[in-house]
């Protein structure tokens, strides 16, 4: 399923886990790895600089200081190096999130894998929200994104169990085809969730319970239909409802089947643009899952 | 006398594991993998299992789901014992977590806090 696997990453602790989910999935799936770099440009205009990611100096770039990046690239992934059979390094200039957009319009890689922010710990957005390189890269890619945001998101030995998380939009019935196809072709299992979002809205009234319970049974019944409908021969699925804040649920929802893997869709066209690109369930789902995240554009 | 399981693909940490648990007052039985891990398990009912995250084929927490599907071994306790960096946020119902070098103190009074 996945053949080509485009792994983005700084080169840094912020994307070790993200390495570890990257290495390993090209290792079980026989697939080729295309570790690729960015060496940012300071400024939005034309610029003979770039910031050297470890020293945070600028640093005039020319071909050496590139084959330079990639080396140290290479030294600092020369364990997992030494066990990937297809893999190879590229680093290039510019900005973060159209160079790894180019880089996959031209490999077109099957999956890309992003790690976490590269923000400092002190930067007080740095925990409360994903960095702006996945959200642009997750917003146009062309394939389907795998982002790895914290060390208990990191690989743990399968990519098998995994949880859909649906909305029951039109990208989500993208998402199931493509969570549907993961299961199959893995052997594994699919639990296939829907949020109920009861947060209050209307002048902080809550939902009464009747109307929870009358929309629980309907969730089941689009489920149903939308879904178990064109599972044909699967059986290892199982399905469920929760109310609450969407983006917890899933979560608790993951940690309770201990999967590891949650695919959701995000509906990126609808959203305002002052907030996050990729919705803000799809955001707090990558901040806080203790799996690998997958976002399925279309 | 307890009944601990070690599951681990290292020879070299189940000899230690066994010969500290053994001089400690426990009888033990070791394996080496997850398949391995589950057969021994079902038939020998341990009052404590320590798992080895890693491990060559399935790793440690497909382990530890597959045991919390069983209703007889599902609250086994389950200390993990793994060289892997964050490896306290693999199992999140272990009882316990240590990084590889381990102190064994600190193992033995785990196991006693643990096993009932």
């Amino acid at each position: 399923m996945f053949k080509k696997i485009l792994f983005a990453t700084s080169a840094t602790e912020a994307s070790d886990h993200a390495a570890r989910v990257a290495f390993n999935m090209a290792g079980t799936l026989g697939a080729t790895l295309n570790i690729f770099h960015v060496l940012g440009v300071p400024t939005r205009g034309f610029s003979q600089v770039v910031l050297d990611v470890k020293t945070k100096e600028e640093v005039a770039v020319d071909g050496e200081y590139i084959s330079w990046v990639e080396e140290e690239i290479k030294n600092y992934y020369a364990n997992q190096l030494a066990n990937c059979a297809n893999c190879s390094i590229k680093a290039s200039v510019g900005v973060p999130h159209r160079e790894i957009l180019r880089q996959a319009r031209e490999i077109e890689p099957d999956l890309i894998v992003l790690g976490g922010t590269t923000g400092s710990e002190e930067d007080s957005v740095y925990k409360a929200s994903t960095g702006s390189t996945l959200q642009r890269v997750a917003k146009a890619s062309p394939c389907p994104i795998l982002a790895v945001n914290r060390p208990a998101a990191s690989f743990w030995g399968g990519l098998s169990n995994i949880v859909f998380g649906t909305d029951f939009s039109k990208a989500s019935d993208k998402a199931f085809e493509f969570a549907f196809k993961m299961a199959t072709s893995l052997n594994g299992e699919l639990h296939i969730f829907h949020a109920l979002d009861i947060t209050p809205k209307n002048m902080g009234m809550s939902m009464p319970q009747d109307e929870i319970d009358h929309k629980i049974r309907e969730a089941y019944k689009m489920i149903r239909s939308k879904y178990i409908s064109k599972m044909k021969d699967f059986k290892n699925y199982s399905m469920n409802v929760w109310e609450g804040i969407p983006y917890v649920e899933i979560v608790k929802y993951t940690r309770e089947k201990q999967a590891d893997l949650i695919i959701m869709a995000h509906n990126s066209r609808k959203l305002d643009a002052d907030g996050p690109k990729i919705g803000s369930n799809m955001e707090q789902v990558i901040m806080r899952a203790n799996c690998p995240v997958i976002s399925v554009n279309r | 006398m307890k009944k601990i399981l070690i599951v681990d693909d290292d020879p070299n940490i189940r000899d230690y594991l066994v010969s500290l648990l053994e001089d400690n007052g426990y009888t033990t039985r070791t394996a080496i993998d997850v398949r391995d891990g589950l057969k021994i398990a079902k038939e020998y009912k341990p009052d404590l299992i320590t798992l080895d995250l890693e491990m060559p084929g399935e790793w440690g927490p497909r382990f530890y789901r597959q045991l919390s599907q069983d209703n007889e071994l599902k609250n086994t306790p389950v200390i993990v014992i793994s060289g892997l960096s964050g490896n306290d946020y693999a199992i999140s119902k272990a009882v316990a977590t240590l990084s590889k070098p381990f102190d064994r103190e600190e193992l033995l009074n785990i196991i006693k806090e643990n096993i009932v």
